[in-house]
């Protein structure tokens, strides 16, 4: 049996009822009908996130995430199962499969820190968004529950983004030698202020996506009229 | 806790021609019991045979290290009342097994041999002053007790065959380019030797490591951004070429 399995190939693998896979990939066909077949772009002065600044960037956001280093151990992990879990592979699953690691096509993760480049270019246009979503109707200033949800998903997306890898590489990372720097003490300050994000960058990638997707299907439910939209306060300014 | 714990442990004898398989024993537990103190009860009650490395009992030395329920660990570190009733113990996988539950783990030896040693910069005054500072992140790694239970659960030295050093290498090399007073860049040496690319993240040896060093996120991924820089990065690959000028 384990022979035979020693002879399948990477095609063959996929035909396998590898749920992770084909669940994913049914997630991403979902979500992308949702998004251009049916788009919401503003609702209200509730600009949706995945049209912040314009639906034209999710390419470069989408990469970001994929090259991200939290995300790379999750779908290595658990969509190509290289490894299934930290346990000793007692199917011999991982070992009979074609393994390149990150040195064929997921080489092109080396190229993250320029999709966080992009990332970090478009933070602003999230509070943008939250301030928009106050002052949307002129002469008026109003919160609401949708601006409080704004407001976390761009704290968030900040999170994320500073707490990055590369960016830790970038901001003192790569210095061996801090006394030699004539500024060295605050960079190594800014390096250890930074690594105390970067503990919790796997939780913030996470956290940070479903928030995005819960501002989005939030922007969705007052589209349809559910009874959502809840007012704090009114000022007219 | 019940008075008797199943302990399964994986025989061999290569030199006798003895095949792999699984003995059970049954042991007698007390309070705070390691699997190590099971270990040696079988070793000194049931079968004097059964061949097992170990030295401190005091997860500092690292002899000890195994398979215990499918997770490499120390055997002096685990408890028994947090296993089960029934507990499997068998040797490193990733190494060839010298008897019962001892491996050879001499391979090491040879990878660290590959690694380009310390290499201090030219016309460094005498004596060699380093600020505190500077010792903080290779300080941690300095903590590594070579128990090598990150190479045994890295899934790319343990299920594939590549030029990949491993975990426990990655964080000597760490250790090595963030020293202050070293002059080498072992980018090229990762690249290429090292086979740095295969390794994909996954964390395990992070997740297992006794000593608690973050060896993907403070050794391996800085020593991946190193690469990034030296060869995938145009940018960093001019400002590189500039510094090296």
């Amino acid at each position: 049996m384990i022979e035979n399995r020693r002879r399948l190939n990477v095609l063959s693998e996929l035909l396998e009822p590898n749920w992770r896979f084909w669940s994913l990939v049914l997630i991403l066909l979902l979500s992308a009908g949702a998004l251009f077949l049916y788009p919401v772009s503003e609702y209200q002065g509730y600009v949706d996130p995945f049209y912040s600044p314009t639906v034209l960037v999710l390419p470069f956001i989408a990469l970001f995430r994929l090259s991200c280093y939290a995300y790379r151990k999750d779908y290595h992990r658990h969509v190509f199962r290289h490894p299934m879990a930290c346990l000793n592979d007692e199917r011999m699953d991982s070992s009979k499969r074609k393994y390149s690691g990150e040195t064929g096509f997921f080489a092109l993760n080396n190229f993250h820190r320029y999709f966080f480049y992009i990332g970090l270019a478009i933070l602003p246009f999230f509070y943008y968004d939250f301030y928009t979503s106050m002052v949307y109707q002129s002469g008026f200033f109003i919160f609401r529950f949708g601006s409080i949800l704004i407001l976390a998903n761009a704290l968030l997306l900040t999170l994320w983004t500073i707490s990055c890898h590369a960016f830790r590489h970038l901001i003192g990372g790569s210095v061996d030698c801090y006394s030699c720097l004539s500024h060295g003490t605050g960079v190594k300050k800014l390096f250890n202020g930074q690594s105390l994000l970067n503990r919790y960058h796997e939780q913030f990638a996470f956290v940070s996506l479903l928030v995005v997707v819960a501002v989005d299907l939030y922007i969705r439910a007052l589209m349809a009229g559910w009874p959502v939209d809840f007012t704090f306060f009114k000022i007219a300014i | 806790m019940s008075d008797k714990v199943t302990i399964s442990i994986k025989r061999s004898d290569p030199s006798k021609g003895e095949a792999p398989h699984f003995v059970d024993y049954e042991v007698p537990t007390q309070e705070g019991m390691v699997v190590l103190d099971a270990v040696h009860y079988i070793e000194n009650n049931i079968d004097p045979t059964l061949s097992v490395r170990w030295n401190c009992k005091a997860a500092r030395c690292g002899s000890c290290s195994a398979e215990v329920n499918g997770l490499p660990r120390l055997m002096c570190k685990t408890r028994v009342d947090k296993m089960g009733s029934k507990i499997s113990i068998e040797p490193m996988r990733a190494y060839p097994v010298v008897k019962d539950l001892v491996t050879n783990v001499s391979h090491n030896w040879e990878i660290a041999k590959r690694i380009p040693p310390f290499t201090p910069k030219p016309n460094l005054p005498k004596p060699w002053k380093i600020a505190a500072i500077d010792i903080t992140r290779s300080k941690e790694f300095r903590t590594c007790i070579e128990c090598f239970l990150c190479q045994d659960v890295c899934h790319v030295i343990r299920e594939h065959e590549s030029n990949y050093l491993g975990p426990k290498h990655m964080v000597k090399v760490a250790a090595l380019d963030m020293h202050p007073l070293d002059s080498i860049d072992r980018s090229g040496f990762l690249h290429t030797e090292g086979g740095v690319g295969f390794c994909n993240i996954t964390k395990c040896c992070q997740n297992i490591c006794p000593e608690g060093i973050h060896i993907t996120d403070n050794a391996i991924i800085p020593e991946k951004e190193r690469v990034v820089n030296e060869f995938y990065d145009p940018i960093g690959i001019l400002i590189h070429r500039r510094k090296k000028k």
